[in-house]
């Protein structure tokens, strides 16, 4: 990440904060971090403990037996899965390149000082960060008008675009893309397109990874349209069907003494096997991150700043 | 690859003729290029937003005559619902349903608040501490784990959640081994505040402090320097020096939170509890309660005054607070 570098002088600069203090914070710091990095541990820890030792002893923090059981028969058996795999993959390549798209070329036209229509513009989506319709009529107006309920829309069009976004983007190219060379451009007679296209656009990729970065984790970690707008199993992407799981072992096993009789427990798919799939569902939108992140500090700090 | 590029001081090339071909070429693609987004906004923000009269009144969902305008049940049981007034509000402040609903609103305010001032400390005071560390590479590598949480869904967290507080998680056989009797964390309200605010901090703090950070790392190092010689120590150093190029930010972050505060992390507050009734009192918020309502079999009116209510109120809050920071510190405002 982009972190300062501290100019030293004979070894020490005389900013620096003391040794001694230094020391403690690194302890601190270190501390919070295994903290920071505790439930990554305790989910891992709790997918590859025996489904026995889990029944009998319970979750613990350094289990007595040790199994991959539930990852061999999740990538054997795991048809939900895969399914939810597909969805998600499906959804968060296409919401993605989609929003970036989209984002591009709105913030874009309005860097222009040409464009006779940037102050509407500029308001019309600025107000919809102020003032919506609600929860509600969001969701009649989805499965009543657009009808994108149970489809594979519903799980990225409504995140396809954020205004916040683009003012951010747009941001980002006043301050980073020179206006005279947008000008020399159209003064040799390229196209809006063109310029935007070859000029404006390699000039701002920290700006445009950004976008990607956070429009994928949304997409990738999408619950609340699945939960709105998808009612079939088929469609559901890795979230909410893990989700969905959780809920039912909660609610079965905590009531289990209440219901004797009606709940074979031996039934449920085993927890260590809900677990391996709450730590899959990690993995990939993790690993997008040291791809990004050489860019997206530059792009987030410097376009969210106030210009 | 890209450096901060000064100010144009280069002459700005002459203005082209209004409505020469080519100022209309230019906007046509202008125009052409914004048209996506602007449709997007128009189907998914614009057009959700004449339904709020469904706050109004009592609606039914009807089948539109062959002879009307718009064969679409929505549009047409919106029309010719008929008008109630206020009832739906009323409803809400009938005594048998007026503690539920102080009970919700207040769960809201008060998360926004204590999330907006604790997370505002926490993560300040990360982007200081990773500043003044020495060693580069452990301060980015302590930043890099801070950020990963804001990889991961609410969904995840709530599993982890599950296995550290269910009646025989991490928690419960720790206690046990110690020989303490379990803790149900499912059955009592008293952990939850506890759990969302962790939730929080933990998931944001690494996030928000990189602007902070960037900032930070900003500022002119004669005017520490200034203030060490004056023989200011570090936390006068950061009140005097790093605080004041911290507050515009600050202030501009805090409006828009402001403008937040009935709305809440519905993902958070929804999948954390995994559907328990017993804790409902702390883990409700207005989003939780318009999601439940609307998804019961009560008429989606009430839902639907609770959710205009948040909505102006939230803009009302924003144009107020904006206001204010305006009169006062005007290049600080948002808008």
């Amino acid at each position: 990440m982009d972190t300062p570098m501290v100019n030293t002088k004979n070894g020490r600069d005389m900013l620096a904060i003391s040794r001694g203090t230094n020391t403690i914070l690194n302890i601190i710091m270190v501390i919070l971090c295994l903290l920071v990095l505790a439930p990554f541990y305790v989910i891992i820890i709790s997918s590859i403990t025996s489904e026995n030792s889990l029944t009998v002893n319970g979750y613990r923090l350094w289990p007595e037996e040790f199994s991959f059981n539930a990852y061999t028969y999740l990538f054997r058996e795991g048809s939900i899965i895969i399914t939810a795999y597909r969805n998600t993959i499906i959804s968060t390549v296409a919401g993605t390149v989609l929003s970036v798209i989209l984002i591009l070329l709105y913030a874009y036209p309005l860097t222009r000082s040409n464009f006779r229509f940037k102050g509407f513009f500029t308001f019309f989506a600025f107000f919809t960060m102020l003032f919506g319709g609600g929860l509600v009529s969001y969701y009649m107006v989805m499965r009543q008008i657009l009808q994108i309920q149970n489809t594979i829309w519903a799980l990225f069009l409504p995140s396809a675009f954020s205004p916040f976004w683009v003012f951010v983007l747009r941001t980002y190219i006043k301050t980073h893309v020179p206006e005279e060379l947008i000008e020399a451009a159209r003064m040799d007679g390229a196209s809006e397109w063109f310029t935007l296209i070859k000029i404006v656009m390699p000039l701002s990729v920290p700006g445009l990874a950004t976008v990607a970065l956070f429009s994928a984790i949304g997409i990738w970690n999408n619950f609340f349209n699945v939960l709105l707008l998808i009612d079939q199993v088929e469609l559901y992407n890795l979230q909410y069907t893990i989700y969905s799981t959780l809920n039912n072992i909660r609610f079965l096993l905590e009531n289990a003494f209440q219901m004797q009789g009606q709940v074979n427990l031996a039934e449920l798919p085993s927890q260590t096997f809900r677990m391996a799939m709450a730590v899959v569902t990690i993995g990939p939108i993790i690993l997008a991150y040291p791809f990004f992140q050489r860019y997206f500090v530059r792009g987030m700090t410097i376009g969210a700043i106030k210009g | 690859m890209t450096k901060d590029v000064p100010p144009s001081s280069v002459s700005v090339p002459p203005k082209k003729k209004r409505w020469s071909a080519d100022y209309i070429y230019c906007n046509l693609s202008y125009l052409t290029m914004v048209l996506p987004g602007a449709i997007w906004l128009f189907l998914f923000s614009y057009l959700p937003m004449p339904g709020i009269i469904i706050a109004f009144k009592t609606y039914r969902l009807q089948k539109p005559p062959a002879d009307f305008w718009i064969q679409n049940r929505f549009i047409y049981s919106l029309i010719e619902s008929p008008w109630v007034g206020l009832d739906n509000f009323r409803y809400l402040i009938l005594p048998t349903n007026l503690n539920n609903t102080i009970m919700f609103v207040r769960n809201t305010v008060l998360y926004n608040l204590l999330f907006m001032i604790v997370g505002l400390v926490c993560t300040v005071l990360l982007a200081v501490i990773i500043y003044e560390l020495t060693n580069r590479f452990w301060a980015k590598l302590y930043h890099s784990i801070f950020f990963l949480p804001f990889f991961i869904s609410w969904v995840v967290v709530a599993y982890v959640v599950y296995a550290l507080a269910n009646h025989a998680g991490i928690i419960n056989t720790t206690l046990a081994s110690l020989g303490s009797p379990p803790l149900e964390i499912y059955k009592e309200k008293i952990y939850w505040p506890f759990i969302f605010l962790i939730g929080n901090l933990w998931k944001y703090t690494g996030n928000g402090s990189i602007l902070y950070l960037a900032i930070i790392t900003g500022i002119d190092r004669q005017l520490y320097e200034a203030a060490a010689i004056d023989g200011a120590n570090k936390v006068q150093q950061f009140f005097h020096v790093t605080l004041p190029h911290l507050i515009p930010t600050i202030v501009l972050l805090q409006i828009l939170a402001v403008g937040r505060i009935f709305g809440s992390d519905f993902d958070m507050f929804y999948t954390l509890p995994a559907g328990s009734a017993l804790i409902r009192d702390v883990t409700t918020t207005i989003d939780i309660y318009v999601f439940n309502m609307l998804r019961s079999t009560s008429p989606i009116g009430y839902p639907a005054a609770v959710a205009l209510v948040q909505s102006v109120v939230g803009f009302l809050l924003i144009l107020i607070t904006n206001f204010i920071v305006r009169k006062t510190r005007p290049e600080m405002a948002l808008f």
